[in-house]
């Protein structure tokens, strides 16, 4: 029963079998209370090799919006107006950066056994973003629309048909691989990212080797 | 043709050791992501004692 005034009676916000409320539930334990930003760290974050998540994130926030921008003009865009080449040097090197501060945030998880703790699947999860962002980057090579995507289509089109995996996508149709590069792999790194940071907020950073962990 | 692009179009310098081939370029990438590595495990972590540490200092 809703009142007048909008707001709900106190069965319909907790009645278990309402979707509505399962959902919140759900999503409101998804960190634990207070976790989800959390202004203090344990004394063992204060290390460099713990910025380049945060590095990688940035980064990738100015490769998805210098691409938005890019997605107005379209991708020949570039080849004619200053602006638009800018914007595709912001956007190239914005994923240099991303990939650079990804390389280093990984070799430092690695280092540090980042799955300990039941921190598997953060790790995985930051395994799978990584080879999906592989897959990202090359399409945006082949949505270049000049000769050097056409070279680098026909060579990939005789590796990615060796192993069969060109009977699922034409590396040498520049519609698709744009489609691929400006939407369903960009879905799949944002969604991968979100669980990705769920994750790490929900079992926290995880500790060096060697430090000795209270209680 | 201007000079950035000539410099643009310039063919790469690779090193080649076996089986092993690699430009010059993404070789000094990698060695300045390795040394970018090592800096982030032995570089100093501003942290908040060092400012008030710092504060305590010049007020004195």
């Amino acid at each position: 029963m809703t009142t007048r005034t909008g707001e709900l009676s106190p069965a319909e916000t907790t009645d278990p079998k309402n979707w509505t409320n399962k959902l919140r539930g759900r999503i409101e334990g998804l960190v634990p209370p207070g976790q989800a930003l959390p202004a203090r760290q344990p004394v063992y974050v204060a290390s460099w090799i713990y910025v380049f998540g945060v590095l990688t994130l940035s980064s990738l926030v100015v490769v998805v919006a210098s691409g938005c921008v890019l997605a107005l003009g379209g991708s020949a865009w570039w080849h004619v107006s200053s602006l638009g080449h800018y914007t595709n040097s912001v956007h190239l090197w914005s994923v240099e950066m991303t990939f650079g501060f990804m390389v280093v945030h990984l070799w430092g998880k690695f280092w540090m056994a980042a799955w300990r703790g039941k921190r598997a699947l953060t790790w995985i999860t930051g395994i799978m973003l990584f080879g999906i962002s592989i897959g990202t980057s090359f399409t945006g090579f082949l949505s270049q629309s000049n000769f050097d995507s056409q070279w680098i289509g026909g060579q990939a089109k005789d590796g990615l048909n060796s192993i069969g995996a060109g009977a699922f996508f034409n590396v040498l149709n520049p519609g698709q691989m744009l489609m691929w590069h400006v939407v369903l792999l960009p879905l799949a790194v944002g969604a991968l990212t979100l669980v990705h940071i769920i994750l790490v907020r929900r079992h926290g950073v995880v500790p060096p080797l060697d430090a000795k962990l209270e209680g | 043709m201007s000079a950035l692009s000539m410099v643009a179009g310039a063919p790469g310098k690779y090193i080649a050791w076996g089986v092993i081939q690699i430009s010059v370029t993404n070789l000094t990438i990698i060695c300045v992501m390795i040394v970018l590595f090592i800096l982030a495990l032995v570089v100093p972590f501003p942290t908040h004692e060092d400012e008030q540490s710092e504060h305590e200092g010049r007020s004195r």
